[in-house]
């Protein structure tokens, strides 16, 4: 299983309306990447950090390992923004020369590259909140809502439930070959790893199969329907999305934010 | 002089070192929030043609064969997992497949372009892997590009009379390659740097993550042929089936 998907079922929010939980985190994340503004990102990073820790219940340290995953990511991607390629030392602030190259920042690359980092960390925890907070279940009846076309709901819910089906299937093959030295050298690993897909790709095949059989049986004719679980709307809870969101957007004008 | 040198040589040293560390390489997504609002906009908008144009063929082959819909939940669920599994790397260190080639090569490039969109979807949620705001310009590059490149080198190769290893290989190697040259691009547009401009810019994302992309490339198509291999000797008919359902236009493998 993976640790994502199970605390989106089991936290403190797990029972409030998912579409107030998607407002937040797609509103929050629209304003954070449209106001590009250091100070507003900051503060949507603790608070969204404070609600998922707090409310939500979500411990720490797995949020912080968590917001470590795109570092490898984000740290080359911002080296990269930061650090110019030719041109004169007298352009640079500071600046030094390899080879036939003369690599330097300038105070210019240096503001953008930091502004990206934390709006995009800012972003992130967004991202967070949503996928620790609400069942993928969940999103789908949301996108649904949306009018997500038909054929994309549908493609989703299977897709989903069968993802866990294939991830233990192919854990547990995985499991009996490495017992079984599989992956003692990289040319058995590279052997072992293919046995696995295509054994993989025949057991989904035969899965679907099945699943198209037993519906089949069921009186099964093109569409699945499903019943929706009901949810109360919390006022308070929108009265806290309202003056939050509200409160990042004065913020964010106050630093000269460019939202507008 | 001297102990600007030797930060620099600090630096480089660095910088090399974040560049071995042994964790998984995974395929180059953009992460959440990297792209600016309007760059993030624009190639959702890009997208949005080719996943019409996917979803539409989808509804036609649905309504000559009711099954198709599991069959293509459960080859979504296929990819999604492919992308999850980690590969030993020529490098030493573990990376992971995309799946790009491969899809595109046994499912189509039609088909791929919404399985591909909604395992980012997916990836993004579940793995914390891409974002949802980036999820356009990395749909674009593996989900739309990526397999069009790989499906494209493949049957090019084959009509030209290469052996189906090697039009595989090429497949599978050249659309991940292309993949992340697009996604390079992308980072390029929206941050052209201050000499030099774009290209300048796109040249430094280029080469920072060459040191990837570059060896999984070649590991992505290796193990395609692999895989198809296996799969034509030991899993032809359910293969020719699928291929049969999703389009009987297609030539089989």
């Amino acid at each position: 299983m993976l640790p994502i998907d199970r605390y989106a079922y089991n936290n403190g929010l797990s029972t409030s309306h998912p579409a107030e939980k998607f407002a937040f985190s797609m509103v929050t994340l629209i304003i954070c990447l449209s106001a590009s503004d250091m100070i507003t990102s900051l503060t949507v990073i603790l608070t969204m950090a404070g609600v998922v820790v707090i409310r939500a219940g979500i411990p720490v340290g797995f949020y912080l390992k968590l917001m470590i995953v795109p570092m490898t990511f984000l740290v080359i991607g911002v080296i990269t923004v930061a650090v110019s390629v030719g041109g004169t030392e007298a352009y640079f602030l500071y600046s030094f020369t390899v080879g036939a190259f003369t690599l330097g920042v300038t105070a210019g690359s240096l503001i953008l590259a930091g502004n990206l980092f934390i709006k995009s960390l800012s972003a992130v925890s967004c991202l967070y909140f949503l996928s620790l907070t609400t069942p993928m279940v969940e999103i789908i009846l949301v996108l649904k809502r949306l009018h997500v076309p038909t054929v994309i709901i549908e493609l989703m819910s299977l897709i989903y439930r069968f993802i866990f089906v294939l991830m233990d299937t192919a854990g547990q093959m995985y499991t009996a070959q490495s017992s079984r030295l599989g992956y003692s050298s990289l040319s058995r690993g590279y052997s072992s790893i293919s046995q696995l897909v295509t054994n993989l790709f025949v057991k989904a095949y035969r899965q679907a199969d099945n699943l198209s059989v037993t519906l089949m049986s069921r009186c099964y004719k093109g569409d699945l329907s499903v019943l929706e679980p009901e949810y109360t709307v919390s006022k308070r809870n929108i009265m806290f999305i309202g003056v939050t969101d509200i409160a990042f957007i004065i913020l964010s004008q106050l630093h000269g934010g460019n939202l507008f | 002089m001297k102990t600007i040198k030797r930060t620099s040589l600090l630096c480089g040293y660095l910088f090399a070192l974040l560049l071995t560390i042994p964790k998984p390489a995974y395929a180059m997504h953009i992460m959440e929030g990297f792209l600016p609002a309007g760059w993030a906009a624009f190639w959702a908008l890009v997208t949005l043609p080719f996943l019409v144009i996917g979803m539409r063929s989808i509804n036609k082959m649905n309504a000559y064969n009711p099954r198709l819909k599991m069959l293509l939940g459960l080859v979504g669920a296929f990819v999604f997992v492919l992308s999850a599994l980690k590969i030993p790397s020529v490098t030493g260190s573990s990376s992971h497949l995309t799946g790009v080639g491969l899809g595109a090569i046994m499912f189509g490039p039609t088909v791929m372009t919404i399985l591909g969109t909604i395992v980012l979807l997916f990836q993004a949620l579940l793995l914390a892997h891409g974002g949802l705001s980036t999820l356009g310009a990395n749909a674009f590059a593996m989900a739309v590009a990526g397999p069009m490149v790989a499906y494209g080198v493949f049957k090019g190769a084959q009509k030209l009379g290469a052996p189906q290893w090697l039009s595989v290989f090429l497949g599978a190697g050249l659309g991940n390659l292309f993949t992340y040259i697009i996604t390079s691009a992308q980072l390029a547009l929206a941050f052209p740097a201050g000499q030099g401009g774009v290209m300048m810019s796109f040249t430094k994302f280029a080469s920072v993550f060459a040191v990837t992309q570059i060896p999984l490339a070649v590991s992505e198509g290796l193990l395609t042929v692999l895989v198809l291999n296996l799969v034509s000797a030991y899993a032809k008919e359910e293969l020719n089936q699928l291929q049969f359902n999703i389009s009987s236009r297609e030539a089989k493998l």
